[in-house]
């Protein structure tokens, strides 16, 4: 198997890939934004059922939210789910970005905005989670 | 690469030209536009989750006001970004493999295939999520 220019030559028949942000993002950000596509099904997968199916009623959901930080595998868990999914989120936006004809500069830019915007979410979701595992119930 | 960049030089109203683009297309633009839809929600999703700072009864009355009135119509939001996820998702987890060179033969297939059941997971959770919500 050849992969060339988006283009995959295999068993002498030549197969297009599909239209995604692999050619604008690059081959490593491309390939990291697929992996942690992969984890993001595992961790939407069990947050929603967590949260929508199987994690008491929404009118107490602050006492079942903090109860559930309280364990710390849950809370590594939060705080990853943070990481991931905050990086796919806009590394997908800076593709996108890319891809709209701008310029090298304006690129440039725009990926050190997204990186900024990236460590303040990860450092300001992981500080709520640690605080918000503290709060004593009344 | 030069090339499919040069591609969508039209900006975003270039995504929505699908005519005589075939299945590929159509997931290539509804999975950007989904994936901007759940950015924006996670970022409404971090800011809700701000206020259990604020308390108990803070963080409880904009749950309960989202979810039993008086801005219950945000259940139907909820609906569409559930719809939206699970798209996304399915979609998404083709894009993987299809890296990974498997589907490339039978692309419409696996799109089709994917999206059915990430629809019947989409029914089953809104399902049991109502069920939840209404107990």
């Amino acid at each position: 198997m050849v992969i060339c220019g988006g283009v995959i030559k295999m068993e002498n028949k030549t197969l297009k890939k599909p239209m995604t942000s692999r050619g604008t993002l690059g081959t490593v950000s491309w390939f990291f934004q697929v992996i942690s596509g992969l984890f993001l099904v595992f961790f939407v997968g069990v947050h929603l059922y967590l949260a929508h199916i199987d994690f008491g009623h929404p009118i107490v959901f602050y006492d079942s939210v903090i109860n559930n930080l309280k364990n710390p595998w849950w809370l590594l868990f939060y705080i990853a789910f943070v990481w991931v999914v905050t990086y796919h989120g806009l590394n997908g936006l800076k593709g996108i970005l890319y891809d709209m004809g701008t310029r090298p500069k304006t690129r440039k830019y725009i990926a050190y905005i997204l990186v900024a915007v990236y460590i303040v979410t990860v450092i300001y979701g992981t500080i709520l989670a640690i605080i918000v595992s503290q709060i004593v119930i009344p | 690469m030069e090339k499919n960049t040069s591609e969508s030089k039209e900006g975003i109203l270039g995504w929505a030209k699908f005519k005589g683009k075939g299945v590929g297309y159509f997931g290539f633009t509804f999975q950007r536009v989904s994936g901007v839809v759940i950015l924006f929600y996670l970022y409404l999703h971090y800011t809700v989750l701000s206020n259990l700072l604020h308390g108990q009864a803070t963080y409880n009355s904009i749950v309960q006001s989202i979810t039993y009135g008086p801005y219950d119509l945000f259940i139907v939001f909820d609906i569409l970004l559930a719809l939206v996820i699970f798209y996304h998702g399915a979609n998404g987890i083709r894009l993987a493999l299809n890296e990974m060179g498997i589907g490339l033969k039978h692309n419409k297939a696996f799109f089709v295939i994917f999206e059915s059941i990430s629809m019947v997971l989409l029914l089953l959770f809104l399902y049991y999520a109502w069920l939840f919500v209404a107990a």
